[in-house]
């Protein structure tokens, strides 16, 4: 009973310590939706309306049909057309236009005799992502051109190889639709992290970690007591940013929300633990809240698989994002809102992250002493 | 060191005491006992070990060697039922400022394990001790030092222990308060409570059953305050008025010769002088400074402080002797 009261006492004193301190919730409230309005809305990974700059030297209805093609769909759009390849090079270097397409005379000619007809495509490399999907997209225009004039030549024609693609899950691959659960990461661990980090470190600068130490409340009763608030708070905002996800980007729940927030929750555990072990090394505020961030946000952002896919990164990276909780949360949350996965395929998501949590619940009791320095 | 207690049982048993952080000794080897009711002073400058001796002693640090029972349990294996049975106020902090007072009281008392009734009757104990019951809801960051510093002392009381540690509980409050503060201790000690306090200002160690003077690690004299004057700043405090300190040491040669002038300071338009022998009569001390022409003097009986002894005791263990007169 009277363990109990004490763990009560911390938890109620540390709501008091939240309801003081506007920033705190403006910090854990505002900051999740002001992310995901941003990354929602004007961070897109989907590249549409590529800036393209057109020289026609041939002037044929074929060539016209080409550029049709590029432009027909929302890919990429006409800004500039030119009669010298050379006057492109200036609108690509002032960014007026990201691509240019050179059709040369004579390609309407080289069509009709069934020659390989050419058509030159600059690209702007410096944007390397834009340049990579805008080319795929060139290559797909292309292809689809070839095979309307083999058709029309051969009367009919197959290609002998066909790969039917149908993308899963997210048919039209919106990126917002992956990024709101990546974003989910980043958001949880901020608060969870940094603001255990910042309250532990805060007793201790401020010297109430000894009288606290002086009374009998014991090592996991602080623990407990502390925790509990940002444990309700981080899942206060796993369901703020879903609901927003959910209402504003059309982000799909496939799959039982019991399981989503049993995720949300073992990845909670897992970074309010890291919090408290970074307060109980530091033990100062300052130096706890850099430790936090470059030990939390780097991770969280590119280790996730939320932005860069793992698989592609250098082995020492790849084995620290399977150490990190933050690739199985991404992994799970995306499982579950996405696929529709159930318990059968998260579990091991779930073990890996409950073995960080193990792991730091362990190293901060054995640093977390109740005596002073 | 002489471990008698007044009152009968000690409350606290300490023997041989010593905390080291690497090569540093903090506390050398410290033995003392505290009777149950007793005022215990715990006297030192800042870095003589005052703080490091009281988180021993309230179960926060553990010793290096020897042995302290508080409240009958040894406070290095058995450090939380030390905890349980005693109050502590430390120096730094004892409340949450961005807390009310309620809300302190409230914490507190949880931390402690109270509740139900008996929580609440606690309460408004405290708060009617500390004289706040209309300021209960008040932010703790808006009351004056003095008024926290009596709401600190409350809530150290609310599980109602026989033993309460101050570690310098007046330090940064104004001397009104600080009387104040000086009161309620004496209310505690009266209903039987023991109070164990550091301090450094030696006007309040003059109100403690008993003074402990730590130099350096080590407690180098405990007693009580006027016991402390009689061994240590022996002798007739005259404060002679209107002369300055060199002619008044040049009149006493003599008797400064004979090891009976012991130390001539001075304090405001004053010159004191302690003596012993012949020159403790009053008579005597005034013809001695009339034979060396000092005449038209007011000449007044004074009294030896708590701060004499201190600064006796602190020069006998920095640089020997020689500092005394």
């Amino acid at each position: 009973m009277s363990r109990l009261v004490r763990v009560r006492a911390i938890a109620q004193k540390e709501v008091f310590h939240i309801l003081r301190d506007p920033q705190i919730l403006i910090f854990a409230l505002g900051m999740p939706v002001a992310l995901i309005l941003l990354f929602g809305y004007a961070v897109s990974f989907d590249v549409e309306h590529i800036p393209l700059a057109v020289v026609d030297q041939d002037h044929s209805a074929e060539s016209r049909a080409l550029v049709a093609a590029f432009t027909a769909q929302d890919l990429f759009e006409l800004v500039a057309t030119r009669e010298e390849p050379a006057s492109v090079e200036p609108l690509l270097q002032r960014n007026v236009a990201r691509a240019a397409l050179i059709i040369p005379e004579g390609y309407a000619r080289d069509v009709h005799r069934g020659q390989m007809a050419t058509a030159q495509l600059l690209l702007d490399g410096a944007d390397n992502m834009s340049a990579a999907i805008a080319l795929g997209y060139a290559n797909s225009i292309a292809l689809s051109q070839s095979l309307g004039r083999a058709r029309v030549q051969l009367g009919s024609f197959e290609m002998p190889v066909e790969a039917r693609v149908r993308t899963l899950f997210n048919p039209r691959l919106q990126s917002s639709v992956v990024l709101v659960p990546g974003l989910m990461v980043i958001v949880l661990v901020l608060v969870a992290v940094m603001l255990t980090a910042l309250t532990v470190a805060r007793e201790y600068e401020r010297g109430s970690m000894e009288q606290l130490f002086a009374t009998p409340v014991g090592r996991i009763e602080i623990i407990l007591g502390k925790l509990a608030p940002y444990f309700v708070l981080g899942l206060v905002q796993v369901l703020l940013v879903l609901t927003t996800g959910v209402v504003l980007f059309d982000v799909p729940v496939n799959g039982s929300l019991a399981l989503l927030f049993l995720i949300a929750s073992l990845f909670l555990l897992a970074m309010l633990m890291q919090g408290l072990v970074i307060s109980v090394v530091t033990r100062n505020q300052m130096v706890a809240s850099q430790v936090a961030a470059i030990s939390t946000l780097l991770p969280a952002m590119l280790l996730s698989g939320f932005v860069f896919p793992i698989d592609n990164m250098p082995p020492v990276l790849q084995g620290l994002a399977h150490v990190l909780p933050a690739k199985y949360f991404v992994d799970g949350l995306r499982g579950v809102l996405l696929r529709g996965n159930g318990l059968d395929v998260v579990w091991p998501d779930l073990v890996a992250m409950g073995l960080f949590f193990v792991v730091m619940l362990v190293v901060s009791t054995k640093r977390f002493q109740r005596r002073v320095a | 060191m002489a471990d008698d207690t007044r009152g009968g049982d000690a409350i606290v048993e300490v023997d041989a005491l010593t905390k080291r952080f690497g090569a540093f000794t903090a506390v050398d080897r410290v033995s003392f006992a505290v009777g149950r009711g007793e005022i215990f002073g715990y006297l030192g400058a800042n870095g003589a070990g005052k703080t490091t001796t009281i988180r021993m002693l309230c179960g926060l640090l553990a010793p290096t060697e020897g042995k302290a029972l508080v409240a009958g349990h040894d406070v290095g294996t058995h450090p939380r039922r030390v905890k349980r049975a005693i109050g502590y106020m430390s120096q730094r902090f004892s409340l949450y400022l961005d807390l009310t007072v309620e809300e302190n009281l409230a914490f507190f008392s949880g931390a402690y394990g109270m509740y139900g009734a008996r929580r609440a009757t606690r309460i408004a104990w405290a708060l009617e001790h500390a004289g706040l019951a209309d300021r209960r809801g008040e932010l703790t960051r808006s009351l004056p030092g003095g008024i926290r510093q009596r709401l600190a002392l409350a809530s150290s009381l609310l599980h109602e222990p026989a033993l309460v540690f101050l570690d310098e509980p007046t330090a940064g409050v104004d001397p009104a308060s600080r009387r104040d503060f000086w009161r309620l201790i004496r209310q505690l000690v009266r209903g039987g409570t023991t109070v164990f306090v550091t301090t450094h200002h030696l006007d309040e160690a003059e109100y403690c059953d008993r003074v402990g003077l730590m130099v350096d690690g080590r407690l180098v004299a405990l007693d009580t305050p006027q016991g402390l004057k009689a061994t240590h700043v022996p002798g007739q405090v005259w404060a002679v008025e209107g002369a300055t300190r060199d002619q008044v040491a040049t009149a006493l040669a003599p008797a400064r010769e004979a090891k009976q002038v012991h130390a001539i300071q001075v304090f405001g338009r004053e010159v004191h002088v302690r003596v012993t022998g012949p020159l403790a009569d009053r008579d005597a001390f005034s013809g001695a400074l009339r034979a060396a022409g000092l005449g038209a003097l007011r000449l007044e009986e004074s009294q030896a402080t708590l701060e004499d002894v201190f600064l006796e005791l602190v020069g006998r263990g920095r640089n020997g002797q020689e500092e005394a007169a």
